[in-house]
């Protein structure tokens, strides 16, 4: 009796977390713009699920008849612990660590572990561990009905394999709130691949025997899931010491020190907007890690680079093109959010609306021409081309995307918090879906270009047209602002009453 | 002189604010009292084109709020810590408004030291963000920072709310130094009716949106007001 009152009361308490995360949904100001990421989401989410799918069930080909690779299992057990070097960086910057409202529960009669538990437990579902699933069933059963391979070897290959995506699920969670665990495994990771990049060290042969003897040696399958469940508590009993206010829901305080950036005062005007923006950056977590995420696309080059017989040289253009786009994308793709938080003393203030966003693009512009004079630096040894490709992307992101970008943040209104790293279940992801979306028509639009010139002409007149665009675009500068300025104006109200609310 | 003219907002049928015509004419020290809701907040967030009102105009000195941005060269408010920029230390958010409003540091800091006393030596020379500081004294580095640069209207919601009592008596000093001169038209909201018939020329009693009392400040005004909140 006692028992089956307690799992009642269990479920009804696991409905009303529910409920309280559906009303935080559907009552959020920006339901409509959650709407739209939502349905961009499940795109996504389906998109990828299909192409995991595929690559599932076209492996076992490609590997025996491609790649004339005798036991496929082998050879991709030979990679695979660089599957869950990448799964971890992708998770970090993609996966949101499980936020709730924490403060508000703790002095209601609800058992802590309980909390905890539902926090941790209610990403268990998550996309980024069933997405493995797709690729692991149908490569599995491709090799039980082709290969000549072992059924329980198999389980227990695919077991392990689910214990170790959990594993880095549950790591995710760490990493997202401890800094030291987050250093010591990037430090890990670049380790492992420089090890790996200059041949000192072959990874694949341990990869290999270890995911091996998950196969030949099915008991062995238990022990990531002993990994799992100790890893699980250690988080478990991380968050449960913090839930208090003076422990982990503390809100640090670090010392300030006064910034005067007496450097930028030759901007003028500007260097008033500059000046805040780099303390902004500075000293606001959530800031500093967007702009870190932008620093990272200047070595986005490199990933098309030695490749264009497969992906052609619109998509090296593309690569080129988002490497001085870091900063843009990142960072811009929050502007006026980023003041989210003192948006009514920006409206108050002596300076026109036109001046303010001036500003704000003016922070992007600068931005962008210092990661293009970078990019092309590093990109330099590839040659002429590859220098024009990287300007002539800068110029368009100047001259088009600056814009673009400035404009679509008039209907962007969902505010962000500073202060973010409040608490260990805060929000304090950069990067997300929303702000991948807008980055999409602002960059086919060059990228076809770029296609159309190259394929008539050659990459240098391709690279000269999408460069052109761009110039057209800083000389009707006035114009276009006038436009951004008008829907500025007209979204202003709903804009304060969307950034009130802060979630 | 400031002018709210026909001035109705509602928000779905429910109307928030319903004026139909409230002068302040210029160097007046205005008042505005009332209940939780009666509209006080709304009041001067339209003044400020933070919210668009359903029907009706307001003018500040000439201006029409909500059609051109020249208002914010003599405008000045503190409403609530979203008037405050977290990140930035107490000097470098004086030195921000003050650079917006054409003063540079020398000129800031020659501002500030007469507030010494009200500093308390709790905002100058710190080591904390603002987003770090106590409310209270987050609303005194607010509301400081609405008087740089010789506003000519300013502003202030709830200005003597959560402070501590000696910083409310050296607070209401500046609001009353500041009714003395002619130049300077200063809006203050509160919900402590004597702190307002202390330092106001002029009490307005808003209820649910409405004007229900204007009166210019007497001896009586406390006891005509106390009747009023008792109800009776």
């Amino acid at each position: 009796m006692f028992s089956l009152r307690l799992v009642y009361i269990f479920a009804l308490m696991i409905f009303k977390f529910i409920s309280l995360q559906w009303k935080a949904f559907f009552r959020s100001a920006s339901l409509g713009g959650n709407m739209i990421a939502k349905v961009f989401t499940w795109f996504f989410l389906l998109y990828f699920i299909v192409i995991t799918t595929a690559l599932g069930l076209l492996s076992y080909k490609l590997i025996t008849e491609n790649l004339e690779v005798e036991n496929p299992l082998l050879f991709v057990n030979k990679y695979l612990i660089y599957a869950f070097a990448y799964w971890i960086v992708v998770r970090y910057f993609a996966q949101k660590p499980p936020v709730l409202n924490i403060r508000a529960l703790l002095i209601t009669p609800v058992l802590k572990t309980h909390i905890v538990r539902y926090a941790l437990n209610k990403s268990v579902f998550s996309f980024f561990n069933i997405i493995a699933l797709f690729y692991l069933i149908p490569f599995s059963l491709l090799l039980f009905k082709k290969g000549d391979y072992e059924p329980y070897g198999l389980l227990s290959w695919n077991l392990a394999i689910l214990g170790l995506v959990y594993i880095t699920h549950y790591l995710n969670i760490l990493i997202n709130n401890n800094n030291k665990i987050l250093y010591s495994i990037a430090a890990g990771l670049i380790l492992i691949k420089g090890l790996e990049y200059f041949s000192i060290f072959d990874f694949t042969i341990y990869s290999e025997a270890l995911f091996y003897s998950f196969y030949e040696t099915p008991l062995l399958a238990l022990l990531p899931w002993a990994i799992l469940i100790f890893v699980y508590y250690r988080v478990f009993a991380f968050f449960k010491k913090g839930l208090y206010i003076d422990t982990g829901l503390e809100v640090k305080v670090k010392e300030a020190t006064l910034q005067d950036y007496t450097w930028l005062n030759r901007f003028g005007k500007l260097s008033t907007f500059l000046k805040n923006d780099l303390r902004l950056i500075t000293r606001s977590k959530r800031a500093r890690s967007t702009v870190l995420g932008g620093v990272f696309f200047l070595f986005y080059g490199f990933i098309f680079m030695f490749q264009e017989q497969t992906f052609g040289s619109f998509m090296t253009f593309f690569a080129y093109m988002f490497s001085s786009g870091g900063f843009l994308f990142m960072f811009g793709a929050y502007v006026p959010s980023w003041d989210s938080q003192y948006y009514p003393l920006m409206m108050c203030q002596n300076i026109h609306y036109n001046e303010y966003l001036k500003s704000k693009w003016s922070l992007v512009v600068l931005a962008t021409a210092v990661s293009t004079l970078l990019a092309s630096v590093l990109y330099s040894f590839q040659g002429i081309e590859a220098i024009c490709a990287v300007i002539a992307g800068g110029i368009y992101n100047i001259g088009v995307n600056g814009y673009l970008t400035l404009w679509a943040g008039a209907y962007t209104k969902s505010p962000v918090d500073l202060n973010s790293n409040k608490n260990p279940f805060g929000d304090k992801k950069a990067f997300n879906v929303k702000t991948l979306l807008i980055t999409i028509p602002q960059i086919i639009l060059p990228v076809l270009v770029y296609f159309l010139g190259s394929h008539y002409f050659n990459n240098l007149i391709g690279c000269a047209m999408v460069g052109l665009i761009g110039v057209l675009g800083l000389t009707l500068k006035n114009k276009i602002f006038q436009q951004i300025v008008k829907t500025y104006k007209a979204e202003k109200y709903s804009t304060l009453n969307a950034y009130k609310q802060n979630s | 002189m400031i002018s709210f003219k026909k001035i109705l907002k509602q928000y779905s049928k429910q109307t928030v604010l319903d004026i139909d015509s409230l002068d302040i004419p210029k160097g007046q020290t205005f008042g505005l009292v009332g209940n939780n809701g009666a509209g006080k907040t709304t009041l001067f967030s339209s003044l400020l084109d933070l919210i668009k009102p359903t029907k009706g105009r307001v003018i500040n000195n000439g201006v029409d709020v909500s059609q051109s941005e020249d208002w914010k060269s003599f405008t000045t408010a503190f409403l609530d810590e979203t008037f405050l920029i977290g990140y930035l230390m107490p000097e470098e958010y004086f030195y921000f408004i003050g650079e917006l409003r054409g003063l540079n540091k020398k000129e800031v800091d020659a501002f500030l030291v007469q507030f010494e006393d009200l500093f308390h030596g709790e905002i100058l020379g710190g080591k904390k963000y603002l987003r770090d500081l106590s409310k209270g004294n987050q609303k005194k580095a607010g509301v400081i920072a609405a008087l740089i640069g010789e506003p000519k209207v300013v502003i202030l919601d709830e200005p003597f709310a959560n402070l501590d009592p000696t910083t409310q008596i050296r607070l209401k000093a500046i609001v009353k130094d500041m009714s003395k001169n002619k130049d300077i038209t200063v809006l203050v909201s509160s919900h402590d009716i004597q702190d307002v018939t202390e330092v106001c020329e002029r009490i307005v009693l808003l209820e649910k949106g409405r004007v229900i009392k204007d009166i210019v400040t007497s001896p009586q005004t406390l006891k005509e007001l106390e009747s009023y909140f008792k109800g009776e």
